[in-house]
């Protein structure tokens, strides 16, 4: 049982014991108890509770959405994650699936920077992608709208030796730590391009089929 | 009113709160949204243009980002060949348009400096002088030098005013110096130039053959194509084949280091072991080829017996790789189920470049390695518009359009009647080819000329000599930057714009025609070279010549132009360019999808239904197998001078770095040392760091040592980027008697150390 599982009992049991309060306090006539009594248990279930509940909810929702899982509630997605799930695939996000680079929550493992800073960030895109995706206002094949940060990349290959001993790295050293030049450049497309995500392409059925 | 609302059970005030309630919440979610719509960072650019990479002859599709009239960012385009990979180079587009040093005004030589000018002035002095050279000395005594670097437009246009106006075959280019052996090959083996496979081919290959390629550096994003091939399918075997430990063949399975000059042997030799062990499709060679001495037709058995001589046992010492290495080469060649060979500069700059071009073609015959996806031999190209702008144009000293050739009356005619102009119009005298045109120029023979694009006083061989050429003739520069090499040569400089600040195509290795559309306007006086060879063509008089004036007219004018000839790519409109991520020739109709694979059935439209493969190229219908022995190189090691040099170079920079060297990031690159084993170190008491003299027969300069064991003992390697070192001053001028191509590759040097 990890953390996450221990929020979400944690959370459930929250709201059981505010539903309960709630009912208490439905259930008491004024009166019959002492009134500090039948504030704290107002406070309890009228204030306490749904905050405690707010904030098991807010981190179970955030900590959700770091799951590949998770991006995978809106279809646009599913190119991305068949892809990365896919054995045959010879896009960068596949091969780091494919030998475990990235352990867990693969998809936030590159598109979270580091610190809280860049999980508010990729909240903030979260938000704007559900907000288009709830309104419909977007288009296939889905295009990153952002620049993408190179620290997700180097923040696991700057300094290995590998990395270190190709001379454009060394080279490039500081237009890549700028992000002024795409990574992908010299090492390929990360997920399908977008001439396979576009609805009719011959690879577009394949990919848009549901994630299992 | 109060009535209904008590029946619904809804008062007014209750109804409006609610909505207010229900506004203010979706109020306060748009605003959420509309602010991190605003916070989220937006990328690099505003705009995205589709475009091609400026540098090699991968032809690697780029996405141009600007913002602000300025271009902030280029990516590979995912849409096209190269999936979205581009390299370095390609990366750092981003800077070239605003690269400082830009040569910004026309120049004109007075009392020996250059001097600001109109470009009325410029022009009418160069016009003047060709004039008064062609008056005195006919027109062959002025020339046009090219590259593969023009557009289509550009560099068909100047072979039609300097072929058909001023009436010289004096038009030849750099692609000479790179090409030449693998176009002289090609037209020889099929009776077309241009490869028949694509780099589709390397995707289906499970036998992929690179030899003098170094592909990890010098076209990089076909190298991670070879490297997507062997994820996708770990029993692929990538042989190199190569002198030096390149950092290509440190990452194949087989890296074959033959003695340098040598390889004619080692092909020869395969080919023996597979008549011997009957790797050979029989049933291929009966149907599509024929064999040939370079006179006459000879029999399968003739080739074999031609073949005794090249036995591995009897050529492993010469060649330096043993018996069995050959045998096994030869096995996984012929008997893998798609072999793909890939080879470049360490074949073409070789005195012996056709023939080993010729026998390349011959091993995939032979074996029926060809016309299939994974199976074609396959010459990779060094510039962006070698193949489309001077070999298809044929804007080379011997060539005439779409394969024709100026040695043939009937060619000429045939061009005459497309350019209208009258019989005889065309010179029979083939023009001086990139040697022999600044060897004339040294002697006097050519007087004046243009020069395009390129920069020879760098990239020629035995650089001295040929710069002594530049010195004596009326040199005008169409450059970018006003110190090049061949600048500071120039009698009129000219300003002249580059990659998107004009329009034109670019035509890459596998005959793929890509546009490249004006997104910039060029800087200062800047113009494009079209423009200049307009404006030269009607102070010559020749302006009726030259109707078509801008890049789609020209490009109209040469589409129709193609469609008498197996080039056909009349189907490939600008519009059509614009729309799409290039197309490859034969291409007759505007709703042909392009041909992958020529000589195919299915592919190619040229090919007669049923026949499966059909080389249409010579008039019996088959690809010519040589018998081409091997002649061992002019320059041979010897006390005096025991080491061969090889030259080459770097990932980051390409060609003599009037671009690369003039990007930020990329100028930091030292190119200036030569490279030798640490044998041959140590023997003459060398470190990394030392200063060494370099010495051949054709000059001596000193440079910085580095010791590596990427190169053989005996052999020393340079990049060729650097000015300041200019190695081609030691480099030989030998050429291949056939394609006039210069052996770059080997020249015998001496190697010591000298103080700093």
């Amino acid at each position: 049982m990890d953390t996450f599982d221990l929020v979400r009992i944690a959370g459930t049991l929250i709201c059981l014991t505010g539903i309960v309060l709630c009912w208490r306090f439905a259930r008491t006539r004024v009166g019959a108890v002492a009134a500090p009594r039948l504030k704290a248990v107002a406070l309890a279930g009228f204030v306490a509770a749904p905050l405690g509940a707010l904030a098991v909810a807010n981190y179970h929702t955030f900590e959700g959405t770091h799951a590949v899982d998770g991006c995978a509630r809106c279809h646009v997605m599913w190119p991305m994650v068949n892809d990365l799930k896919d054995p045959a695939s010879d896009s960068l996000a596949a091969r780091h699936y494919r030998q475990a680079w990235i352990s867990t929550n693969e998809c936030y493992g590159c598109h979270a920077d580091y610190g809280w800073r860049g999980s508010l960030k990729a909240k903030m895109d979260g938000f704007r992608h559900l907000s288009r995706y709830t309104t419909g206002t977007y288009q296939e094949p889905i295009v990153f709208r952002g620049h993408f940060n190179n620290g997700n990349c180097l923040k696991c290959h700057a300094g290995t030796p590998p990395f270190e001993q190709v001379s454009s790295h060394r080279l490039a050293a500081r237009v890549l730590s700028e992000s002024a030049m795409s990574c992908l450049n010299c090492h390929g497309d990360a997920h399908p391009t977008r001439a396979q995500r576009t609805p009719g392409s011959s690879a577009y059925a394949h990919l848009m089929e549901k994630p299992r | 009113m109060a009535d209904a609302d008590e029946r619904s059970g809804w008062p007014r005030r209750d109804l409006l709160r609610l909505l207010g309630g229900v506004a203010a919440a979706n109020g306060l979610g748009a605003a959420g949204w509309g602010a991190v719509e605003w916070l989220v960072p937006p990328a690099n650019a505003d705009t995205w243009h589709k475009s091609v990479c400026r540098f090699c002859g991968t032809g690697c599709g780029v996405m141009v980002g600007m913002r602000n009239g300025r271009v902030t960012d280029v990516r590979g385009d995912d849409q096209a060949h190269n999936a979205g990979v581009i390299c370095i180079k390609g990366s750092m587009l981003r800077d070239l348009p605003s690269i400082a040093g830009r040569l910004l005004t026309p120049k004109i030589r007075q009392s020996g400096r250059l001097v600001d000018a109109t470009w009325d002035e410029a022009m009418s002095l160069v016009a003047r002088r060709f004039r008064e050279v062609i008056a005195a000395s006919g027109p062959d005594a002025v020339a046009f030098y090219g590259s593969g670097q023009l557009f289509t437009e550009e560099s068909y246009t100047a072979n039609k005013l300097f072929r058909a106006g001023i009436r010289t075959n004096n038009v030849d280019g750099n692609p000479r110096l790179c090409m030449a052996a693998a176009a002289v090959g090609y037209t020889q083996v099929f009776g077309k130039d241009e490869p028949s496979g694509s780099y589709e081919d390397i995707d289906h290959a499970d036998c992929i053959f690179i030899i003098g390629s170094n592909l990890f550096e010098c076209h990089p994003p076909l190298w991670e194509r070879v490297e997507r091939r062997r994820r996708a399918a770990s029993h692929v075997r990538v042989i190199v084949v190569d002198p030096r430990r390149t950092p290509t063949a440190e990452r194949a399975d087989e890296h074959i280091a033959p003695v340098p000059g040598t390889d004619l042997l080692l092909l020869n030799a395969m080919a023996q072991v597979m008549c011997e062990t009957g790797s050979i499709d029989a049933a291929f060679i009966e149907r599509h080829v024929r064999f040939s001495d370079g006179t006459d037709t000879v029999d399968f058995q003739a080739f074999k017996a031609f073949l005794d001589r090249y036995r591995p046992e009897a050529v492993e010492a010469t060649l330096g790789v043993s018996a069995s290495v050959i045998r096994q080469t030869a096995f996984h060649f012929a008997r893998s189920a798609a072999t793909v060979s890939l080879w470049t500069m360490g074949v073409n700059h070789r005195t012996q470049g056709v023939f080993l071009n010729n026998m390349l073609c011959g091993l995939h015959l032979i074996t029926g390695q060809i016309g299939r996806p994974g199976a074609t031999p396959f010459s990779v190209t060094g510039q962006p518009n070698a193949c489309g702008g001077v070999r298809d144009t044929g804007a080379l000293a011997h060539a005439l359009p779409n394969g024709r050739l100026v040695a043939k009356p009937q060619h000429r005619r045939e061009v005459e009647d497309l350019w209208g102009v009258p019989p005889g119009t065309l010179s029979a005298t083939p023009g001086f080819d990139a040697v022999d045109m600044f060897g004339a120029m040294a002697d006097g023979r050519v007087q004046a000329a243009l020069v395009m694009c390129t920069n020879p006083g760098q990239s020629m061989p035995n650089a001295d000599k040929y710069r002594a050429g530049m010195e004596r003739c009326f040199l005008v520069v169409a450059e970018i930057c006003p110190d090049s090499e061949t600048a500071r040569y120039a009698d009129v400089l000219l300003p002249a714009s580059m990659w998107i600040e004009k329009e034109g195509v670019f035509g890459q290795g596998e005959r793929r025609y890509q546009l490249i559309e004006k997104l910039l306007d060029p800087p200062g006086q800047a113009r494009s070279d079209l423009q200049i060879l307009v404006d030269l063509a009607d102070r010559l008089g020749h302006g009726a010549l030259i109707r078509a004036r801008t890049p789609e007219a020209v490009w109209d004018e040469w589409r129709e132009m193609s469609a008498s000839s197996r080039y056909n790519f009349k189907g490939m409109t600008y519009a059509r360019l614009k729309a799409e991520r290039g197309l490859q020739w034969p291409c007759p109709t505007e709703s042909h999808p392009g041909t992958v694979r020529r000589y195919v059935e299915g592919d190619d439209p040229f090919v007669t239904k049923g026949r499966g493969i059909e080389f249409y190229g010579h008039p019996d219908k088959r690809a010519v197998v040589f018998l081409r022995p091997y002649v061992p190189a002019p320059e041979q090691r010897s006390p005096e001078a025991p080491i061969y040099l090889t030259t080459g170079r770097v990932i980051e920079l390409w060609h003599t770095n009037t671009m690369t060297g003039r990007v930020n990031d990329l100028r930091r690159v030292d190119t200036r040392f030569v490279e030798l084993n640490d044998v041959d170190a140590a023997e003459r008491g060398i470190v990394t760091g030392d200063k060494v003299e370099v010495a051949s027969a054709y000059g001596v300069l000193r440079t910085s040592a580095r010791v590596s064991a990427s190169v053989k003992p005996g052999v020393a390697f340079a990049p060729f980027h650097s000015a300041q070192l200019l190695i081609n001053r030691t480099v030989t001028d030998h050429v291949d008697p056939m394609s006039k191509e210069p052996e770059y590759k080997l020249t015998a040097v001496a190697i010591r150390k000298v103080r700093a």
